[in-house]
């Protein structure tokens, strides 16, 4: 009854086989089978078998498909002949020319920074229309110790003074124009880049 | 007509779309505002502290009526949140602005955030603020081509107009 189907295909794992033995038995799958059977005989099936070889008339006997197929639902699975529905796929491999071009294509690479310039303060590189990360950080660094000497004078939260505020570092008197102001007193030396007015 | 592509598309437009409707917005910007009034100099992201910069010289332009102002002081009110913010308002901003005709807040750019969003970041002060500055104004020395050439015009000018 089983003969080996025309065209080459690999052989299946034992639990299939079982499978389909058991499933041979109920009427309308028996249908089924036979005709997938009847399709691979005459290599008409080209889901399992479509890329045949010369030889495939000499192909080693095989028991039985090697897989089932879908049950066929009016040509909408890909592969089955007088499908409606069609899926994109490139037809050529694209040439390694064609594939520079569209790498290397100006929209595609990085584009050259040429506003990078040197800090006239401290030498490292800044954008021009960006402030100097060094130097940015040395001020922040400061604010962050006077905010720390404000919030210790302060005490609290929410005791914002109505006062203006200076700051003085060692050794440095309130000025006449200093007169009424909150003093903030920093324990270090005046930085070179604080100057008083 | 097509009008539901006039939603979509968005040429020419140039009001910003901050946080998650037009009441978050105006509450961001007030949190922006109470902080700049707060700290004199924060930093945020530029688009945020670009629009809130209207707001705080608007919101300073209404201080400098006084305090008695019932218009200046519903709006200081309202902007900001932390109430002993609304006296430094009144006693210490608007007297140190009062010489100033306008733009009283300076915006500069700062390096992009180190965090994976990479994003554009401004720091935004009230000029006058006791901290260190961030811009040292650079002259030109006396050795420059231009400066020595105007050094001699000068000293030429001098000796001709002297004996």
């Amino acid at each position: 009854m089983l003969r080996a189907p025309a065209c080459d295909c690999p052989s299946p794992a034992v639990p299939a086989g079982m499978a389909v033995v058991v499933l041979h038995s109920v009427p309308p799958i028996r249908v089924l089978l036979q005709r997938c059977w009847q399709r691979l005989e005459l290599g008409r099936w080209p889901a399992v078998c479509g890329a045949q070889s010369p030889l495939w008339g000499l192909a080693p006997a095989v028991q039985s498909p090697a897989c089932l197929p879908e049950p066929a639902a009016g040509g909408e699975g890909p592969g089955f002949l007088g499908g409606v529905l069609w899926m994109a796929a490139p037809k050529k491999r694209r040439s390694i020319e064609v594939n520079r071009c569209r790498r290397r294509n100006p929209s595609k690479l990085i584009a050259v920074k040429r506003n990078i310039d040197v800090c006239p303060e401290c030498g490292n590189l800044k954008l021009k229309h960006v402030l100097c990360g060094y130097c940015y950080a040395k001020v922040k660094a400061e604010t962050q110790q006077i905010r720390k000497e404000i919030g210790k004078k302060e005490g609290g939260p929410f005791n914002a003074p109505t006062v203006e505020t200076v700051v003085l570092y060692d050794g440095e008197k309130p000025s006449e124009k200093d007169e009424g102001k909150r003093i903030i007193e920093r324990a270090r030396k005046r930085p070179s880049w604080f100057s008083l007015n | 007509m097509r009008l539901s592509l006039v939603a979509a598309i968005s040429h020419g437009r140039v009001y910003r779309r901050l946080g998650h409707g037009p009441r978050s917005r105006l509450d961001l910007l007030r949190n922006l505002v109470t902080a700049l009034v707060r700290h004199e100099r924060i930093e945020a992201p530029w688009a945020r502290a670009d629009e809130m910069r209207g707001y705080a010289e608007r919101l300073i332009d209404y201080a400098k009526r006084g305090d008695t102002d019932e218009r200046a002081m519903r709006m200081a009110d309202f902007w900001l949140t932390e109430k002993d913010l609304v006296h430094k308002l009144f006693k210490v901003l608007a007297p140190r602005f009062q010489p100033h005709p306008g733009s009283y807040t300076r915006m500069l750019h700062i390096p992009s955030r180190d965090s994976l969003d990479r994003a554009k970041m401004a720091v935004i002060e009230l000029k006058g603020n006791p901290f260190p500055p961030l811009i040292r104004p650079r002259r030109d020395s006396e050795k420059t081509l231009l400066n020595q050439l105007l050094k001699g015009c000068r000293e030429d000018a001098q000796r001709a107009a002297g004996p």
